[in-house]
Formats: C-alpha cells, sequence, structure tokens
C-alpha cells in the first residue's frame, strides 16, 4: 500500500514541476495530465485496500478521466487558437491582455 | 522502511512499472520538444495500466488504455503536428532559478506527503484479500456484495470489473454520471467554437 501511495506523490511532484518549471503550454498540459494520473494511483490504491462493497474510488477516478479528457480538449482549442494569432507557445509571451 | 524493500523487492512488476512511469513523467516535463514529452507520457499511461492491473482494477485499466493513451495522447500528438512548432516558436526556458525554486517546493511536496503516508500505521498492512473483505463485514458495510448481488454465484474475480463499476455507476452514482456527461458535451461545444477558423466573408 505504500508503495503506490509513494509512487503517487512522486508523480504529483513531477507534475507540479513541470507545471511551474516550463513555459511551453503543450508541456505544461501534459504536466497536469502527470499530475492527475498521480492521483488516480492514489484513488485506485485506497479503493483497494478497503475493498469493501462498493468501488466509489473507481467511479472517482473514472470522472477524473472524463474530466480530464474535457480539459485537455478545451486546452488544445485554446492553444490552438492562441498559436493562430500569436505564433507562440511560450507562455512569458502571452502576458498581455490585448494582441 | 524495511518492510517497504521487502515489500518492493517481493514485486518486481510494481518495480519496473514504477520505474517506467517515473522515467517517463520526467522525460515529460524536461524535454524541450513536445513530441518527446508526448512520448514518455505514453509510458507512463501504459505502465499506470499495468498497476490499475495490479490493484485488481482492471475496468480501469481498460479504460485508461482507452481513454488515455487512446485519445489523450493521440490529441497532444494531432496537435503538435499540426501546430509543426519550429525551434523559435518554442518559446524560452524558465531561468535556473526558477527552475531550482520549483523543483525545490516539487521535493517538498513529495516529501511532505512521503512524510505523512510513512507516519500512518494503516498505510504499513498489507492489501487484504478481496475475498476477506468480502464476508467479513466491515462497520457499516454490508456484507452482501454489489456483484454478488447481480450475479447470485458470487464470483469473487469480479471485484473491480465491468459489471461490478458498471453497477456503481449505474445505480447509485448515476446523477454525478449524467453531470459528467453534460460537462463533456459543454467541452466539445468549446472546444469546436474556440478552434473554428474564421473563414473570410465570401463575394
Amino acid at each position: 500500500m505504500l508503495k503506490y501511495i509513494l509512487l503517487s506523490a512522486a508523480m504529483f511532484a513531477i507534475g507540479a514541476y513541470g507545471a511551474l518549471a516550463r513555459r511551453n503550454l503543450l508541456i505544461i498540459l501534459m504536466s497536469i495530465e502527470v499530475m492527475l494520473n498521480g492521483a488516480n494511483i492514489a484513488l485506485v490504491a485506497f479503493a483497494r485496500q478497503h475493498a469493501a462493497v462498493e468501488v466509489p474510488g473507481h467511479v472517482f477516478v473514472l470522472m477524473v478521466m472524463a474530466v480530464a479528457a474535457a480539459e485537455v480538449g478545451i486546452g488544445l482549442a485554446l492553444i490552438i487558437a492562441l498559436f493562430r494569432t500569436r505564433r507562440t507557445v511560450d507562455t512569458t509571451d502571452l502576458t498581455e491582455p490585448q494582441g | 522502511m524495511k518492510a517497504l524493500f521487502e515489500d518492493l523487492a517481493a514485486d518486481p512488476v510494481f518495480c519496473v512499472c514504477a520505474l517506467v512511469a517515473l522515467a517517463g513523467a520526467l522525460t515529460v516535463v524536461t524535454r524541450r520538444n513536445p513530441v518527446y514529452s508526448a512520448l514518455g507520457l505514453m509510458a507512463a499511461f501504459v505502465s499506470f495500466a499495468v498497476i490499475f492491473v495490479k490493484l485488481s482494477a482492471t475496468f480501469l485499466a481498460a479504460i485508461h488504455v482507452l481513454v488515455y493513451t487512446g485519445a489523450i495522447l493521440v490529441l497532444f500528438l494531432f496537435v503538435i503536428m499540426l501546430l509543426n512548432l519550429q525551434e523559435k516558436e518554442l518559446g524560452r526556458e524558465a531561468g535556473r532559478g526558477a527552475k531550482l525554486a520549483a523543483g525545490l517546493l516539487a521535493i517538498a511536496l513529495c516529501g511532505l506527503i512521503g512524510w505523512a503516508a510513512f507516519s500512518e500505521k494503516a498505510l504499513h498492512e498489507p492489501m487484504p484479500g478481496i475475498l476477506d473483505a468480502r464476508l467479513e463485514p466491515k462497520g457499516d458495510v454490508p456484507a452482501i456484495s454489489v456483484s454478488a448481488k447481480a450475479d447470485p454465484a458470487g464470483d469473487t474475480a469480479d471485484w473491480g470489473g465491468v459489471r461490478h463499476v458498471g453497477m456503481a455507476i449505474f445505480t447509485k452514482w448515476a446523477f454525478p454520471f449524467e453531470l459528467v456527461s453534460a460537462l463533456v458535451v459543454v467541452a466539445i461545444l468549446g472546444a469546436v467554437m474556440l478552434a473554428k477558423k474564421k473563414l473570410p466573408p465570401g463575394p
């Protein structure tokens, strides 16, 4: 059990580093996916640890997957729209409200 | 600590999957070219699916491969190819100081969660067998399981399978499930609106 939680913490920390230290919008979005996956591992591990009648952990992971899919769809659409007008995916170039 | 290493030594599949997942995640956050990041993400996703199978979450493992590797990652690769980023369009990297600060913050985060997990006694116990957890009622949880009701024979191998998770989703969690479908529809509409190319006005 402990090993799954440690792996989950490590994945979440790596994803947090990527979201903080990178400036490429695509990689920031991928880092967020890594963070969500780290949380999923913990949810499934706890569901298995308390292998009771129901599996709310599994249901929760399915919700997380749906939200992640929606988030990626919106995020990539935003990136495409931004790239069309600004020709960049660097967050530091996107600080002004108007182009 | 010793028990953790013994646990890891007794579980080579988990060790391999965890190493691949960590290496993939590190590839995601360190590569400059997003294509390599996407490939690292793929390695991490596939090893996560194996870990899900190890945790008896067979349905989630299948869905994980389908949704993450099959849909999300392909979408990422599709957008990377669509943008066809040149070197100067990738932008500048963050400075050394910012990376160091973010790295220290991430290590502190990992250490904090790890410390909390180590100090929690319940996490050091080995995982219970699924059969045992089923037969003995725990607290206010009755002994009859969702899948045992659906299947009078009560095959315990179905824990975390399609029937088990499906029964949970479409009975107790039906309303949240419908809300998620509304969310996905809104996301589709938003994505179409955002990415729609503005055509020049006709003659």
